[in-house]
């Protein structure tokens, strides 16, 4: 979800993936490098992010990621589902003794 | 889904692609790092190695990108692939061996099978073949017979009138070679003469105009024909207007009134088609109608059969069969048209398609036996793979693999044989041998071969798969093959005992044919060049002109340069003969009618075969029409009816004078006037003078049966043919010679059958032979390897090579004697199955025993060879590797 959602902001390669990731999530989540790759082609593999040969900012040939519609449709899925787990957990925190 | 399915098919497509740019991709990733890492203040030493480190092992990484893209089957698969296709490259030997013996199995079979194909499970190409039948009658008695049934005119109009539930129709028991006239093109031609209907019992509209009319099939109706799509296309360019115009056949108008479809066949596959118009009368009188007919729609072939019994139960010759058969019964019955048109090739089509199952079986057995001679070379491989952590599945999985790959590519080379085994099949067969048109590699035959293919890999690859289950990784050695040596000496005990059997049946059929072809003709074929033409033409149903024809043509043809003698006759040795009925005026038999071949000749028919003449004299050019009718009888007709009396100067039909005998010659048998006689016979013949020819009935009848041959003897060939055409066009212009033979050809057409028999069955039986031989070898072979540390020790406690030899030899001597044995056997029991095919040969044939003994005597030496390999075992070695 973090992959596809950094993906949806711009297209990215896959060290842009891991540094927007950082970024994103505020230095909080760091995915280890060697599983990035595997992920990637997964997703590409289920058709959610389509890959792109284009130039690195510094004159490189990089490969670049796109988030495709099934893989929007998918984000705003899982966005979803994460944000009403999340809400729920939060709820289930908030409660006190007294509305026991 | 569908985007998932067009990733996987990108990925499978472009696999080179996808691995240089993963290195690439990752290669960047590493790179980047780096630079951050470097624009952060570490050395480049430094940075380099810390992204290495942060990233983690490459192969891993690049391994699980691959299973991501769920293309590890693939890999694998692609993987063992390559891997086998390696293994089997390094052992050419057993590879090309085994390839081989399946391309040679399933060539055999698959060209067999679209034999049996075409014959046998291919509709006929006509519309609901189910509903098409024939006639059959069965006669239960002392005589008992079933077969195929022709009809007279009475029965046909029985037929045709009383058996409400079938549309009928007649034709003629053949085509008859016609010389047809459209326009200025004289062409010869195949005419086939069919009853109002017969077009209909076939559902075949002409695409133009109408099929015959019930008024046109009437004796005496109006003459009109219907073209085949070929020839309007031919003769007639296609004309559109083609309806009405008039066809010359037999020098008589014809009406046109119909063009059939394209690709239409029929019965009689003609290429123009008259009424028959069958009448009580000419031939009419005798059954030379065949009778096919239609299941009305509602109505059953229980229905049908009981109309056709009681409306054929009443007719004369019924009750003639009835009379000369005393407690005959017989009984008429309808049979598919389908099986009755296979009917006699359906035995031998079965019979071939067993023994060519059977030769795939002893492949099978083979191979399998091949495969593990060599499982127990790979011991040690399968050992060290199964150490390094192999599991069974995958050992398993790598020998189906082989198999797989080797049945694939085995195959596909038995289709190409079996498609070169077809046509040379297919050239041998005379033509219009088959009952169908072609036979070709459809699509169900590739699907057999691809099934068999299938079927031989399992059969022959499920034995060394059980068997790898016994390698034991702790022994470090297998235990492969132990116990199976007496099963395999069984199996190959079998296949020396089938190979026996079709040895023995090859060798009585290669003697019937010798001795065939041996017979001393009776006269001197060489030198003697033949050529047919059809007289079946209204302007030779005049005896006058029939004459003249001849007298002008031979004369023409004797002044060609080289040419010592010329003459007509209506049929020659080797051919069949027309069957005629006498009566015998004088001997003991006198008043008998009998039947006897019959042939009209001209005066130096003899001279020009060189018959030789026994008693009295042959006929002269004074033997005319108007003077005593004479006649000449062979030695055969002379022995049977006058018993070796002198004949000359006796009379047949009341009037006929015997005026000489002649010595036989051989005929075709294939009119069986005696049954169970040999396809080539010496029998009963009288020949009569041509000019005596007057019955203007008899001469249309016979010219419709058959077409007279002029023979020339000449010394040299060279240009006679051309000659001889030139000299008949002298005599008429319109008169094309339907083919030149020479006469010593002419045995070997009669004989087509025999040859085909023999070379088939020679073919399949040496293919038995060199799958046996292949057998023996590979178990000697088997023994060999597997027993080489016994081997070792039995040499170094003093054994002797020669006595190892025969220790090991003996395993496949054994086998292949007892199957000899038990083939002796099934011979005895099988063999006297080919009596009827078999002439002048006994059944248990002593000396074509003894060839097939000694035949496999001498192969089963040679396949043992293996045990030479003995003398190279080293007791020193085997003993250090203990």
């Amino acid at each position: 979800m973090l992959i596809l959602k950094a993906v949806s902001l711009k297209p990215l390669h896959g060290y842009g993936v891991l540094q927007r990731i950082r970024q994103i999530s505020g230095n909080a989540l760091e995915i280890p490098q060697g599983s990035l790759y595997p992920a990637l082609y997964r997703l590409e593999h289920q058709g959610l992010i389509a890959p792109e040969w284009g130039q690195s900012e510094n004159n490189r040939r990089a490969k670049y990621y796109t988030l495709t519609s099934a893989g929007r449709r998918r984000l705003r899925e899982e966005a979803a589902g994460w944000n009403r787990l999340a809400s729920a957990i939060a709820a289930a925190l908030r409660t006190t003794s007294k509305e026991v | 889904m569908l985007a998932r399915l067009h990733a996987l098919l990108r990925a499978l497509t472009s696999r080179r692609d996808f691995e240089a740019g993963l290195t690439e991709e990752l290669r960047f990733h590493i790179e980047q790092h780096t630079e951050d890492l470097v624009r952060s203040g570490i050395s480049p030493e430094e940075a380099r190695r810390r992204a290495r480190m942060e990233f983690g092992g490459i192969n891993t990484v690049k391994e699980d990108c691959r299973e991501a893209r769920g293309l590890m089957v693939f890999d694998e698969l692609e993987r063992e692939c390559r891997y086998a296709a390696r293994q089997l490259w390094r052992n050419p030997g057993f590879t090309g061996t085994v390839i081989l013996t399946l391309a040679l199995a399933i060539g055999a079979n698959s060209a067999i099978f679209s034999l049996v194909n075409a014959l046998l499970l291919n509709e006929l190409p006509y519309t609901h073949p189910e509903r098409i039948g024939t006639l059959y009658a069965r006669t239960s008695g002392p005589q008992s017979s079933d077969t195929r049934r022709t009809i007279d005119g009475e029965q046909w109009e029985r037929v045709r009138d009383d058996v409400p539930s079938l549309l009928s129709a007649v034709s003629a028991m053949r085509t008859s070679g016609v010389n047809v006239r459209a326009g200025s093109v004289v062409q010869y031609l195949h005419a086939g003469r069919v009853s109002a209907q017969y077009f209909d019992v076939l559902v075949l509209h002409p695409v133009m105009g109408r099929n015959f009319s019930e008024d046109e099939d009437r004796p005496q109706g109006p003459r009109t024909a219907i073209l085949s799509y070929a020839l309007w296309e031919t003769a007639f360019g296609g004309n559109p207007n083609v309806l009405g115009q008039t066809v010359l056949l037999k020098s008589e108008p014809h009406t046109i009134i119909g063009v059939l479809p394209e690709g239409a066949t029929t019965p009689l596959n003609a290429d123009v088609y008259t009424a028959l118009q069958p009448g009580r009368e000419g031939e009419g009188q005798a059954a030379n109608f065949v009778a096919i007919m239609r299941l009305r729609d509602a109505a059953t072939w229980q229905q049908a059969d009981a109309e056709l019994n009681r409306a054929l139960s009443g007719t004369v010759r019924a009750r003639r069969v009835a009379s000369t058969n005393p407690g005959a019964r017989l009984t008429y019955y309808s049979v598919p048209l389908q099986i009755a048109a296979t009917d006699t090739l359906r035995p031998q089509a079965l019979a071939l398609m067993l023994a060519a199952g059977f030769i795939l079986l002893i492949a099978c057995a083979n191979i399998a036996g091949l495969t593990l001679v060599r499982m127990l070379r790979r011991t040690d491989e399968i050992t060290i793979r199964l150490a390094l952590g192999a599991s069974r599945w995958q050992i398993h999985r790598q020998l189906w693999i082989e198999h797989l790959l080797l049945a694939f590519v085995g195959g596909t080379a038995g289709i190409g044989v079996g498609f070169l085994a077809l046509r040379g099949l297919l050239l041998l067969l005379p033509e219009h041998f088959l009952p169908v048109a072609s036979v070709s590699l459809d699509s169900r035959v590739l699907g057999f071969t691809l099934s068999l293919s299938l079927l031989t890999s399992v059969l022959s690859g499920m034995w060394p798969a059980l068997i790898t289950k016994r390698v034991d990784l702790r022994s470090g050695r297998g235990v492969i093959g132990g116990g199976s040596i007496r099963l395999r000496q069984a199996l190959i005990a079998g296949e020396v005992a089938l190979t026996v059997v079709l040895l023995a049946a090859t060798g009585l059929l290669i003697r019937t044919l010798i001795g065939l072809q041996t017979i001393p003709p009776g006269f001197n074929p060489t030198g003697v060049i033949t050529a047919k033409a059809s007289l079946d033409d209204v302007r030779y149903h005049d005896p006058a002109a029939f004459r003249d024809l001849l007298t002008e043509s031979l004369t023409a043809m004797r002044e060609i340069p080289g040419v010592q003698s010329a003459a007509v006759g209506l049929t020659l040795p080797y051919e069949r003969a027309l069957l005629d009925a006498v009566t015998l005026s004088d001997g003991k038999e006198a008043g008998q009618q009998i039947t006897t071949n019959e042939v009209y000749v001209t005066p130096r028919y003899f001279d020009t075969l060189q018959v030789p003449v026994l008693a009295g004299r042959t006929f002269t050019d004074a033997d005319g029409p108007d003077t005593q009718h004479v006649v000449v009888v062979n030695q055969t007709f002379a022995r049977k009816f006058f018993h070796q009396e002198n004949v000359v100067g006796r009379y047949l039909n009341k009037n006929m004078l015997i005026v000489g005998v002649v010595a036989d010659t051989v005929l075709s048998s294939e009119a069986r006037l005696n049954a169970g006689t040999a396809p080539l016979t010496s029998e009963e013949t009288i020949y009569l003078p041509a000019a005596q020819m007057v019955n203007v009935r008899f001469l249309t009848l016979v010219h419709g049966f058959f077409q007279p041959s002029w023979i020339v003897r000449a010394a040299s060939s060279k240009g006679v043919p051309a000659r001889m055409q030139r000299a008949l066009t002298s005599a008429d212009p319109q008169l094309p010679i339907s083919g030149f033979y020479y006469v010593k050809d002419l045995m070997a057409a009669t004989l087509a059958t025999q040859r085909i028999a023999v070379a088939v069955l020679a073919a399949m039986s040496s293919l038995a032979l060199l799958l046996s031989a292949v057998g023996i070898f590979a178990l000697v072979a088997n023994i060999v390897a597997q027993r080489t540390r016994e081997i070792g020790i039995r040499m170094a406690l003093g054994s002797t090579i020669r006595q190892t030899m025969i220790q090991v030899g003996r395993s496949g001597v054994g086998a292949s004697a007892l199957g000899l044995l038990l083939g002796l056997i099934l011979c005895a029991g099988a063999l006297p199955a080919m009596r009827s095919v078999l002439y002048g040969v006994g059944v248990y044939d002593a000396p074509t025993m003894l060839v097939v003994v000694l035949t496999l005597c001498a192969v089963t030496l040679l396949a043992t060879t293996p045990i030479l390999r003995v003398a190279r075992i080293d007791p020193a070695r085997t003993l250090r590797e203990e």
